[in-house]
């Protein structure tokens, strides 16, 4: 009986430790979304780090003119497996891994609706991933084709070596399981809410979660089908994207941006949920137009599907065409401009806390504007002529991904890691870590904008010594540095909190959402008692039983 | 000839046009209820605008020189001017129609989303056949029953989302999912035309000229039957789906507006939810 795997222990019970009898096994055979979340979150890190160590070997590399740190080769199969990375194992599945841990606790579930296809969208990420790196110890290398994989650059006879076949197979994997844990997040949350959690009443983070999810099982098919064609032509020999053949290469990129416009919402959503959880909070006040942030999420998931020829201004698709798809883009930034008008306004007059959450939160506001902007200036399509493939692209969408997504993920580790572990990350390190991210971070990308408009091109391995070039790119790779700095005091504070941080409590933050009505870390039942919901803020509504946020919704 | 001169001459009153919209008048005059107000405006200018796509230039220039202006006829005849038809029938008038034996049957099963969604976006596909739309072009009975079908379709696939009986219509959130879908099978097909190469519909590739403006079109306005066929399927798909999507951003409005359903409460549903779950997970262990 003793060797019986604890796969559902006691209530109350922690999750299971490595170091006890078959620990390992009570993970990996796991099918908690907890056990699942926690998997997603550390694997990520992982993934981030190496992202990250790829990221300073490209920016050393570029640090003066001339450098020859690197090969180009090598450099050509960094930056591919820098943006790879990064898009596809540490954004992507972070957020897919929160929502994982956090959308059953949220709306008062004991579980997803498959838990098993939940550990099965896990394990193709997992393998999925390793497929990818494993291509480091090959003959050939890693693949070296960029993030976009373009043909035919990525076709015969441009690349002959297994790199890309790699690449595509590895997301092929993964891509599979997001449209399985895009399917389990939309069924979860619309049939496992507790009594009184209406679709009006689940917390933003759950809205943007479903519409992600909707995006993820409309747009990674296309990805899907163009990889398994992309593998076709390399390994049967169809021409699906080769020219010469009478195949098409603008073909691939319709599908690729067709996936990967989309894509970058499937990036930004969940994080706008995370800062509409954590800045009311901060700010001890409910979300300001809770409707409206929630609508037009709708509409922007619906319209990031039809403007993805923006990245194609410079193909040649044709005066008309171009014109369409810069007013359709630059139509998208007004929705997403409002909502940052909304948590400005859910700030304004609050009692604002600006313990670390808040401060990524704040800085990921700041930030994300930034990106916003440039976006909307390279979304016109003279602009977009003079930039395109510079660094002033390399800019705008660092700040998008990094300043939105990474610094609203931050904002989200630091906001619940309490609730996942029980103890609270250090205060001190987590101001530390704050500062330098956002110095380490401006310094970097923000010359980069000018870079790019004095026509530095990116995805080339060096630079000629132009006026300024040399200096300014020794300004990013320091601010580089500092950003491996401070990725070091983030693990380090994870490391030490884990260990020594102060003990959390149930609800450190003083939050409304349920996830925090129960223990830290959440016993594997996840809740004794759910408490009841009648509006948006359930432990608001507990403890203010006489000034509930819905009028009618006294609790007797 | 001069382009302000065709912009001057080349309206057609041509009868059927007429005789449609007055048989609509006619018919809306009839309908118990109607009378002066916001409804009957909203009707009128939706005929209105109806005769106007129908006689203006723009039909000249849909059916003689540019695929593009077919196009905006066939948005405003498909998508805007039913749907103010449709917002100008009275409510006590659907109700009866409703309650009535013969067309009642007949409403509820064209008004049911599967078969209004299929008409509704199967016009667009069916029609924009490049060989159906030539055989259309050439001839005029067809083309009369086309542009007539437009606007009964129409009528029929705004129906589940706007009929003027709210009980006719879809919930707020099944609406939404209409409309998105709607807005995708648009637009896969607008993308279709937009990036096919140029040449799809050949009876735009030399026209006849008979309102001698080709050379106009083709040199002042740089419109090539290429960009023409372009400028169409853009037309299709980016404003021809906004029109879906702001009308579901309509219906998520009307949700949040709408009273919240039963909002009772039980603490313990869900803890006996999650104990049958762990004694059914105990027992497959076993
Ligand atoms: C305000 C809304 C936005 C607009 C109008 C916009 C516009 C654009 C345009 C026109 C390009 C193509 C530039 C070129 O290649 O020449 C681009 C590139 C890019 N954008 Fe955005 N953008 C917006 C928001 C975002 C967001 C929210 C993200 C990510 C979370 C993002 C990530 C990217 C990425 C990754 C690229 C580069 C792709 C590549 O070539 O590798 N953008 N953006
Ligand atoms: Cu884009």
């Amino acid at each position: 009986m003793s060797s019986r795997i604890p796969l559902v222990p006691e209530n109350a019970a922690p999750l299971p430790s490595l170091k006890e009898n078959n620990g390992l096994l009570a993970w990996v055979a796991s099918v908690d979304h907890k056990q699942i979340g926690i998997m997603y979150l550390i694997i990520t890190l992982v993934y981030f780090l190496l992202g990250g160590l790829e990221a300073l070997l490209i920016r050393i590399q570029l640090a003066h003119p001339g450098n020859d740190f690197l090969t180009p080769e090598m450099y050509n199969q960094l930056f591919t497996m820098h943006g790879t990375t990064m898009i596809f194992f540490v954004v992507m599945p972070f957020l897919i891994g929160v929502g994982v841990y956090l959308l059953p606790l949220m709306i008062g579930a004991r579980d997803m609706a498959f838990p098993r296809l939940n550990a099965l969208s896990f394990w193709l990420f997992f393998f999925g991933g390793i497929l990818l790196y494993y291509s480091f110890f090959t003959q050939s290398g890693a693949p070296d084709v960029g993030w976009f994989a373009y043909s035919p650059l990525s076709e015969k006879p441009f690349s002959l070596n297994k790199g890309p076949t790699y690449w595509a197979l590895g997301l092929l994997a993964s891509g599979i399981g997001s449209v399985a844990s895009g399917l389990n997040n939309v069924v979860t949350i619309l049939t496992m809410r507790t009594p009184g959690m209406t679709m009006r009443r689940i917390p933003l983070f759950v809205w943007m979660i479903f519409v992600t999810s909707l995006l993820l099982i409309f747009v990674i098919p296309i990805i899907t089908a163009a990889f398994a064609m992309m593998l076709l032509d390399s390994l049967l020999g169809a021409t699906f994207f080769t020219p010469a053949h009478g195949g098409s290469a603008i073909l691939w990129q319709h599908f690729f941006w067709g996936f990967g416009h989309p894509e970058v919402y499937i990036l930004i959503l969940p994080a706008f949920g995370i800062i509409s959880e954590v800045i009311p909070v901060f700010s001890r006040k409910p979300i300001y137009g809770y409707e409206f942030v929630a609508a037009s999420t709708v509409a922007i998931g619906l319209l990031s599907l039809g403007v993805w020829a923006h990245h194609m201004f410079a193909v040649g698709l044709g005066n008309v065409a171009n014109a369409y798809f810069s007013l359709a883009s630059m139509l998208i930034a007004i929705p997403t401009g409002v909502k940052v008008l909304n948590w400005v306004a859910t700030m304004w007059g609050g009692r604002i806390n600006f313990a670390t959450p808040m401060l990524f939160g704040t800085a990921f506001i700041i930030e994300f504007v930034i990106g916003g902007l440039t976006g909307v200036a390279i979304a016109s399509v003279p602009i977009d002529w003079v930039v395109t493939d510079s660094y002033f692209i390399v800019a705008h969408f660092h700040y998008a991904i990094f300043g939105g997504s990474v610094f609203a993920i931050f904002a989200g580790v630091y906001y619940w890691f309490p609730k996942f572990t029980g103890r609270m990350l250090s205060e001190t390190l987590g101001k530390w870590h704050f500062w330098l991210t956002v110095i380490g971070f401006n310094m970097t990308f923000f010359v980069q904008h000018f870079l790019g408009v004095m026509g530095m091109p990116r995805r080339t391995y060096t630079y000629h010594d132009m006026p300024y070039w040399g200096s300014m790119n020794l300004l990013s790779t320091i601010g580089a540095l500092i950003l491996g700095l401070s990725a070091i005091v983030f693990v380090w504070n994870i490391l030490v909190s884990l260990r020594n941080g102060k003990p959390a409590g149930d609800n450190p933050w003083n939050a409304w959402t349920l996830e925090w009505a129960t223990t830290s870390p959440p016993a594997v039942e996840n809740f004794e008692l759910v408490p009841p919901v009648r509006g948006r803020r359930p432990l608001w509504d507990l403890a203010h039983p006489d000034q509930p946020d819905e009028p009618g919704a006294k609790i007797v | 000839m001069n382009i302000l001169h065709f912009l001057g001459s080349a309206w057609s009153f041509e009868p059927w046009v007429i005789l449609f919209a007055l048989a609509l008048f006619g018919a809306y005059t009839l309908l118990p209820g109607s009378r002066l107000n916001r409804k009957s405006l909203l009707f009128s200018s939706g005929v209105m605008l109806m005769v106007i796509a129908l006689v203006s230039p723009l039909d000249h220039l849909g059916r003689n020189y540019l695929f593009s202006a077919h196009m905006v006829q066939h948005i405003l005849l498909l998508l805007v001017i039913p749907l103010m038809l449709l917002s100008g029938i009275p409510e006590a008038a659907a109700e009866r129609a409703l309650n009535s034996p013969y067309a009642g049957g007949l409403i509820k099963f064209l008004g049911n989303p599967v078969p209004a969604w299929l008409l509704g976006v199967g016009s667009m596909w069916v029609w924009h056949m490049p060989s159906l739309h030539d055989i259309v072009m050439a001839n005029e009975g067809l083309y009369i029953a086309q542009q007539i079908s437009f606007v009964l379709i129409g009528v029929i696939f705004w129906w589940p989302v706007f009929a003027p009986v709210k009980t006719a219509r879809l919930s707020p959130l099944p609406a939404a999912l209409y409309l998105a879908s709607a807005c995708l099978g648009c637009s896969i097909l607008g993308m279709l035309i937009t990036f096919a190469g140029a040449g799809l519909y050949t009876a735009y590739a030399n026209p006849a000229d008979s309102a001698g403006i080709l050379s106009y079109i083709r040199n002042e306005l740089c419109i090539t039957p290429g960009v023409d066929q372009q400028i169409g399927g853009l037309t299709m798909w980016v404003p021809g789906c906004l029109i879906y999507l702001a009308a579901s951003m309509v219906t998520v409005a009307r949700w949040y507006a709408s009273p919240e359903p039963g909002s009772v409460n039980t603490c313990t549903a869900e803890s006996e939810v999650t104990t049958d779950l762990k004694l059914k997970e105990a027992t497959e262990r076993e």
